[in-house]
This record gives C-alpha cells, structure tokens and sequence, in this order.
C-alpha cells in the first residue's frame, strides 16, 4: 500500500499520522496485504453467516424504560443547558 | 484459599509484574476481608462500575462504566471479590501484552519473557496467584495464547455462551468471554457460573443449556497442516503429551488434513479488523473517557486530533487495516472473501468431528518469547504466531488451552477443540489430563 | 422530468429501535442510555414492534420480503452520530421491488428499510463557526426508508403520490399527523439526462417547492446550453432555494459491514402470518374492482370516510345501481363529518332503509330525500301520514280543482286523472309530504266532489 493510500485511508478513519507513521504502516500494510492475498485461492461463498453459530430471531417487547439514570450519562460529556457540546460543523 | 491474600502481596506482586492496570483499593479490600467466597479478576476490557475500565487504551483514561458486565455481575452475585482489572493488549491487539498503555506485564516464570496476549494480565495473574479466577476474553486467541505462556489452564467457550454484555468490543462476532485457572475442578465450578442466555445480549440468547455430565473422549485428530512451522522444544513436547494421552489415557490420536487452515489466519484479521475499525470509530473525544473540553475546532480536525493521540501504535495499524479491507471495491475481495472462509473452514471442522471428539495442535509455535526478541519481530511476524489459535476463534468453537510440558522450566501448552457448545468434552478431557500430567507454577519471590 | 424520492418515516413505536428509551422525550438528552449513545459494552437490541411496522409497510408496498434479514453499520463520522456508524440495512432491506398504485399510476418501490436515526444538532453561533449542540434524543429512533423509482413526473405529483403514502401509512401503523411536516426526504431530480439529490427536505409544502426550484433551475440552464452538473444539492427553506451541498472535504466511504451484535430475523415467516388491514387506497381500488366504479368516486368515499364507505357497501351490495351511489355522494358525503359524529346503530339502519326504499321504488325520490334529511338532523322521522296536515293539503287540492273542472269528469272514466293533482300538490309541498297520503286526500276530494 503506497503513502498516498494510506494517507486516504487515514482520513476515511479520521486519524491525522506523523510522516514516520505513514512510512512505517505504508510498509506494514503492504506486508500484510499481500500475506493476505493467500485468500484469493478460497472459494467465493454467497451462504456466508454474520456470526459463527446462528442467532435468530432474538428481540425485545416494545416496552419503555431506563435503567440508568440520564444524569449520570450526561456527567460523562461536555454539556450546556442540556445539549451535548460537539465541536464545530463549519 | 483467599485467606492467603492481603493487600500488600497484591500491591508487591503489581509492583513486579504489572499484572493489573488497576488495582482494587486498601479501604475496599479491607472491608471485603472474609467476606468473599473466592477472589478473582476482570480482563481490564469488562466493564465494572467501581474500576476504571480502559481496555488498555488511553483514550479511554477515566472512563468508569455506569454498569456492570454481565458475567463480572454474575461472578459478584455469586460470592467473588473482583481485586482488580488486569492489563491488556490495547482493545485486544496483541499477542505478547506488549501494547498496553498501562505497562507492561511480566511473565511469572522468567520476567524477561512476555506472559502472552492479549489476556496477559489474567493468564500471569492466575500463575502467580492460587485459587484465582480470571475473567478473560478471546478473540483470536487472547485466552490461549497467554494460558499456555504461563503455564495455566484456559478455556475459550463457544461463542455465545458467556454473555458479551459490558464487554468493550474488539470483534463483536469473535468476541468469547472465558476463564483463565489453574485447574478442570475450577472450570467446573465457575463456568457455569458466567454462561447462560442473559437479554442484554442477543448472541447469547440462541445457545442450549450448558451440559458439563461426563462425555467419553475415544479418538483425537491433529490437523497436520497445524504442524508446520511449530519450535523445536514446542513441536517436542507436544510430541510426548500425545504419546501420554494416547498410552495413559487410551485415547486414539491420528493425524488428519485440513487444509482450509491456511486460509483462516488472513480471514480473522480481515474480519477482525473491519470489525474493530467499526467498533473504535466512537472514540473521538466527545463521549467517554479522554473528553476535550475545547470544542473550537472542526469536527473532522477535532475527532482525527484525540484519536491520533490517544489511539496506541497497534490500534491504528488496525483501525487502518481494518478501514482498507471494508472500502468500496476491496470489501469483496477482503471483507466478504473473509466471511466465505469463516463457512468453509467451519465445514471443515464440522467433517473432522464426524470422525473425532477433539481437535488437538500445540497452543502457541513457540515458547513465550524474550522482550528482547519480540521488539525484533514485525508486525506480520507477530500476527503469524496466532495460526494455531485463529482457526477454532474464527469459528467460535470452544477450546481450552493446558500446559503439556515446559522447556528450561518456561511452560508449553497444547490446545484443544470442540463442537459448538461442547464444552463438556474439553472439561473432560482437562480432568484426564490432570490426572496423568502434573502442572507447575512459578516460585512467587518478592 | 423524473423524480425519484427516498422517504424517510419515524415509526410510532413507544421505545427506540435497539434499546428502551422513550421516543417520545421533552427535554434534551433525556431519553438517552449507553445503548443510544454508543458507551462501549452496551449492546443493541431489536425492538419486535419496529420489525413488524416495517413489514407491514413492505407487505403494503407489495414488496418481495426476503426469509432473512440483517443489519449492517454504515460507518462515517458526525458530531450527532454517537458510535460514529449507523445501524442500516444494505445487502438484505425488509422489502424491495415493490409497487404503490396513486391516481391510476403505478410508482415502482425499489427498497423499503429499517434503520436507527441519528441525533439532533442545534447549531449555534457565527455562521462559518457554528458549534453544534446535540441532543441525543432522536439517537435511535426507528426510522423506515422507503426508496422510488424515478417514475413521478411532476413536483406536484411528488408531493400527492408523498401525501398518499403518508395516509396509507398512518391507517396502516397508525404514524401521527405531525409527520406530514416532519418527514424527510431526499429527492433525486433530472430535467435532462444528469440526476442532481436535493438532500434533507423537511415536510412537504418544501418538497414541492424545492422540486418547482430544481426545475426551472435546471430548465433555465439548459435553455441558455449550459450542462447541468451532477451534484447533491440541499433545500434552504428560508431563501426557498436550493443550493450546493457544501462540498465535502472528500467523498465518504461507508465500509458497510455485517451488524454482528443482533443476529438474522426470519422475516419471511414473520410476514406470511401477518395480515395488513385495508388501507384507503387498498379500499379504493377494491369498491372501484368490486362494484364497478370509478376510482375517483371509491376515492371520494374512503377519503370522507371508512364509515362512509362501509355503509356503501352494505347498500351498493344489495342495490347495485348507479343510483345508489349518488345518493350516497350527493346526499350524505357532504355533511358526513358532522353526520359521522352523531351516528347511532339505529340512525345507520334508518339511512339504509330509507334509501332502500328509494332505490326499490317504495318511496318517491322526494320522500326519500325527506326522510333522510330529517333523520341526518336528528328528527324522528315520523311518518308522512301523520304529520300531514290535512286542512292544509286539502285547501290546495281544491284550488287545483277548482282550477281544472275537467279532471273531475275524467275521472269518472280515467282514475289516472287524479295523478296530475297529485303531482301538482306534491310540487306544492315539495314533497314534503308522502305520495301515498296526498293521493288519499286528493281521491277522497274528486270523490267526495262526484258524489255530491
């Protein structure tokens, strides 16, 4: 993987890295990539399952509650009259 | 056994090992004194309500979750004192604990040497601590792999048997959360104990009731392909355990083809990484742990500062990785090829235990390897050691790792697997091993 | 000029779609646990009642519902998006290449989907330096989304065919009014060949103004040869113009992967046993295949009324007449909310009756409408005989007499000559009262002057 990709990827992950660190994972990932490209020989298979023992159907009633209290949620971030401070959109 | 334990042999063994990034309190311990069933620990991964839960990582520095997991619940709820939360890989992305924010963990048996990963906190402080139970998680391996470096038993459950509730994810469709002991009588005890269907979490709502009755054990397949590239001193060891099990406990083991396996280690870390890349996209300095308070800045620039702060090396490697292998004209390629290799190697086990009760290999290629030598190993080199462990992770077939021998006194361990939630065959078949095999633990000197 | 929407619809369930906090909260970040706002450890968890909306829905839209479904995370990046991926559905939608009929047209429905509504963002501050105050409320609310062909042809007809199915909804899963101003829609419009997206359109009084902007917008710039760029473009609903969409720092890449944590729903089974009421459309088309009407009367009927509606079928089945549907029209679609208010049993029977009687020639038409205004006024209709006031009645019959002797005479060999008087005096009265009695009095007079 070039610097270039990495540097694209980077922003897709929101990570802003060092010169050194696009160098070393450019090489890393190359490694790594082309170790996987062994994959290319396994068959395509379209009956794929999400997790590896089926999970079906498992739902919950629609039934309002809350367990914790919001107040302690809120603690946890930046709040102001309510809101959640987030930075800017602009 | 926990009257042993005092506040100061847990501080002093911290001290040396860095088993725990986080250690309960004097005040605490003293008022839990006597009044506890049995002590154990939580990989630093699960949430607890009175520790910090970090999960190695400093981005979540602070971070204290308004709620408990549900099987650290289970174990409070059934007499356990919980002493500490014990280091990690950073989110799981490790095989020697050398990627934890909060130092780094010592083997008990040569502190030179790494104690395994990522569960190398739980597995080291099982060693060095009798009677100790420790929560611990697997997602490639992190549960065998430091079991068999430090001599202890480790026992990876289906997936799905032990509720993922609280758990801070890596891989949520490889995550296992299992036990790290010292012996088959502790696994029967507190298995059952974490297992079982719990509402908060859907994965663990479809599974049978956890059977551990007596299941005969008559024929052993090892995968050859699972040969190639093992250590000298491993492939040794691993040699006598089975001539053990075969005379001793007259159990039939044949060699048998599975040739899928190579393809298993590219196919965790494409999934495993999509996964996490996912999972650790809410880490961005606005909700947990590191929150800034100048928020003057854009959010693109704002979010890429903290996390390219605050994330460790191992974790953006991933991230990237991770983020590569899900992208618009690679996901086929990488992402779903992954999924296609998850079935094919799932029928492949599920053809050998046609023939077979348990699939055996050694646990980890080699010995715990010396730090020295670990800073010398690039990341692929790393990411290799895990073929042993990935194949039955990736599946989520349970295993259990137990020591088989030990080198100059360093343990080795080999690793068994089951069907899906046959568990009862690995718990047996640990009952009979312990019966022909004796385990040693390190001389604690502090 | 084609227009294509995608639709996006709050569900009326009680909790969120992967966890059980309120949807219906006050105050900022109220409704909200580690679920909705994305806490490590938390986990989802479907929400049953959501899941069956949403069939309903692609069950409605005539939608293929596949055996399995599952969902997927779209990965990007936003203040008001807690975990930073949204969970969607992307390779498996609960409904796809279905069909909504809407004024004799047929608009093709490519997908129908369930997903998790992000938070809400209140900007604050200098423009060009907003910051952004969340409120995480709205984080996980179930939405369904519901994506057309590009088969409309008018802003106008976007708008109906969007208020239409907006109705049909709400009969179907009972969504509250308000949504007909809070939904959202993104709109897809070409007057040539290239497609611009007007993101984010709030309510459908904007829909169709944004539309109307986009295609003399567009219709101008093709007019002066200019190309019309492909671009997303968003709806200022203050300036009633539609401008670029900021242009992004780079084109996002959502990396869409399985949502490991919930597991697959066997939606196939779930949707055979589920049975859907009648909607108003459904009921439309059906009185109009039914009983061979037009579809804009049906329409006239459902759309006054369910209740309306029920009581022209138990008519138009019994008398299966054009007749009986201008009675229903002319006389009771009119005044039928008020008249809806005040419906007995014993009042529905009566107007069944009364224009049974009409219909089968028992009663005169005038009668008849007699009957059925004073049953809608609330009277009890007593019977025309009774109230009849003879003195009245009679005082006429004999000016009509009086005025043509001849019919006297006629009479003697022709009864039918009474009926002119009869005709003569219900006129008078505007048929107030009933014919039966007016010619009893009208007969007894003629005799009564022959006998003399």
């Amino acid at each position: 993987m070039d610097k270039q990709e990495v540097n694209e990827i980077a922003r897709i992950a929101r990570l802003a890295l060092s010169d050194e660190e696009i160098e070393e994972f450019s090489s890393d990932l190359e490694d790594i990539l082309s170790y996987f490209s062994v994959m290319d020989e396994a068959p395509t298979r379209d009956d794929f399952m999400l997790n590896p023992v089926m999970i079906e159907n498992v739902m919950r009633d629609d039934e309002q509650y809350q367990v914790i209290d919001p107040e302690i949620l809120r603690q946890s971030m930046k709040v102001f009259e309510g809101y959640v401070r987030g930075p800017r959109l602009s | 056994m926990s009257d042993k334990l005092s506040f100061e042999f847990l501080t002093r063994l911290n001290e040396k090992y860095k088993i725990f990034s986080q250690l309960i309190n004097e005040e605490e311990f003293l008022k839990a004194e006597g009044r506890y069933h049995f002590h154990f620990s939580a990989k630093d991964n699960l949430c607890t309500i009175d520790f910090q839960s970090r999960a190695g990582s400093r981005i979540l520095d602070g971070y204290t979750p308004p709620f408990d997991a549900t099987a650290v619940r289970r174990l409070r709820i059934s007499g356990g004192l919980l002493i500490g939360k014990t280091n990690m890989d950073e989110f799981g992305f490790g095989t020697f604990c050398t990627n934890s924010a909060y130092g780094v963990p010592r083997n008990p048996f040569d502190p030179d040497r790494s104690c395994g990963g990522s569960s190398g906190g739980a597995a080291a402080t099982v060693a060095l601590l009798d009677g100790h139970i420790a929560l611990a998680v697997s997602t490639g391996g992190s549960i065998s792999c430091p079991a068999s470096f430090c001599g202890v038993i480790g026992i990876t459950p289906t997936y799905g048997r032990v509720s993922r509730y609280g758990l801070i994810d890596y891989s949520n469709s490889l995550d296992k959360i299992g036990l790290i002991c010292r012996s088959a009588t502790d696994l029967r005890t507190y298995l059952p104990l974490i297992s079982g269907p719990d509402s908060l979490d859907p994965t663990s709502c479809s599974q049978p009731i956890l059977d551990l009755s007596s299941s005969r054990i008559k024929r052993i397949g090892i995968p050859k392909e699972a040969m190639e590239g093992i250590s000298g001193e491993v492939e040794a060891a691993f040699r006598k355990a089975i001539e053990i099990t075969e005379e001793q406990l007259s159990i039939k083991v044949e060699e048998v083809s599975m040739s899928s396996l190579r393809f298993a280690l590219p196919a965790y870390y494409v999934l495993a990484t999509s996964e996490a890349s996912t999972n650790l996209a809410r880490y961005c300095g606005m909700r947990f742990g590191i929150v800034k308070d100048d928020v003057n800045a854009h959010f693109n620039t704002f979010f890429s500062e903290v996390r390219s702060k605050f994330f460790g090396k191992e974790a953006k490697r991933r991230i990237l990785l991770g983020t590569y292998c899900r992208r618009i004209g690679f996901r086929d390629r990488y992402y779903l090829k992954a999924l296609s290799v998850r079935q094919i190697v799932k029928e492949e086990y599920l053809r050998i235990f046609q023939d077979f009760d348990l699939v055996v290999m050694p646990t980890m290629p080699f010995i715990a390897p010396r730090f020295s030598d670990i800073q010398k190993m690039k990341p692929l080199d790393m990411y290799k050691a895990d073929f042993l462990t990935v194949p039955p992770n990736l599946v989520g077939m349970p295993h259990i790792s137990l020591p088989c021998g030990y080198y100059h006194g360093i343990p080795i361990g080999f690793q068994l697997v089951a069907p899906h939630w046959e568990e009862r065959r690995l718990l047996h078949f640990a009952e009979c091993w312990e019966s022909v095999f004796e385990y040693q633990f390190p001389e604690v000197k502090l | 000029m084609k227009i294509g929407l995608e639709i996006h619809l709050q569900l009326p369930t009680t909790s969120k779609l992967f966890c059980s906090c309120s949807t219906s909260a006050t105050e900022p970040n109220e409704a909200i646990c580690p679920t909705c706002l994305g806490f490590p450890g938390s986990r989802p968890r479907l929400n049953r009642k959501a899941l069956e909306m949403g069939l309903m829905i692609a069950k409605r839209l005539e939608c293929r519902i596949p055996d399995v479904i599952w969902f997927s995370r779209k990965t990007y990046f936003y203040p008001d998006l807690p975990k930073n991926f949204q969970i969607t559905q992307y390779e498996s939608p609960i409904g796809v290449d279905g069909k909504f009929l809407f004024d004799g047209k047929t608009i093709r429905i490519l997908r129908v989907h369930l997903e998790e509504d992000p938070g809400k963002i209140k900007r604050v501050g200098r423009v060009g330096e907003e910051l952004s105050l969340i409120d995480y409320n709205r984080s996980g609310v179930p939405l369904v989304e519901i994506v057309t062909a590009p088969d409309l042809s008018t802003p106008k007809e976007a708008r109906d065919f969007t208020s239409s199915l907006i109705t049909e909804l709400r009969y179907l899963i009972g969504i509250s009014d308000k949504d007909e101003q809070t939904v959202r829609v993104d709109a897809n419009i070409s007057v040539a060949e290239e497609r611009v997206e007007v993101k984010n359109i709030l309510g459908l009084r904007n829909l169709e103004r944004a539309l109307e902007f986009e295609f003399v917008r567009q219709s101008k710039m093709l007019r002066a040869g200019k190309k019309i760029p492909r671009e997303t473009r968003r709806y200022d609903e203050e300036r009633k113009v539609t401008l670029p969409a900021r242009e992004k720092e780079f084109e996002e890449d959502y990396g869409y992967i399985l949502e490991p944590d919930l597991g697959v729903f066997n939606v196939g089974e779930i949707a055979e046993l589920m049975a859907i009421p009648e909607t108003p459309l459904m009921r439309v088309e059906r009185l109009s295949r039914e009983y061979g009407i037009g579809l804009s009367e049906a329409k006239k009927i459902v759309f006054t009324s369910y209740a309306l509606a029920d009581l022209f079928e138990d008519l138009y089945s019994k008398y299966p007449t054009s007749k009986a549907l201008s009675w229903i029209l002319d006389q009771l679609a009119a005044n039928w909310s008020t008249l809806e208010k005040k419906m007995t049993e014993d009042m529905r029977n009566s107007i069944l009756t009364t224009i049974g009687s009409i219909l089968s020639g028992s009663i005169s038409e005038n009668e008849g409408r007699k009957m059925l205004v004073s049953i809608i006024k609330g009277e009890e209709f007593v019977g025309a005989s009774q109230e009849l006031n003879n003195q009245e009645v009679t005082k006429i019959i004999c000016s009509i007499l009086n005025g043509h002797p001849e019919i006297i005479s006629d009479y003697k060999t022709n009864k039918r000559a009474a009926n002119f008087v009869i005709g003569q005096v219900m006129k008078f009265f505007k048929g107030r009262y009933s014919s039966d009695e007016v010619a009893k009095l009208v007969i007894n007079e003629i005799e009564r002057r022959l006998s003399r």
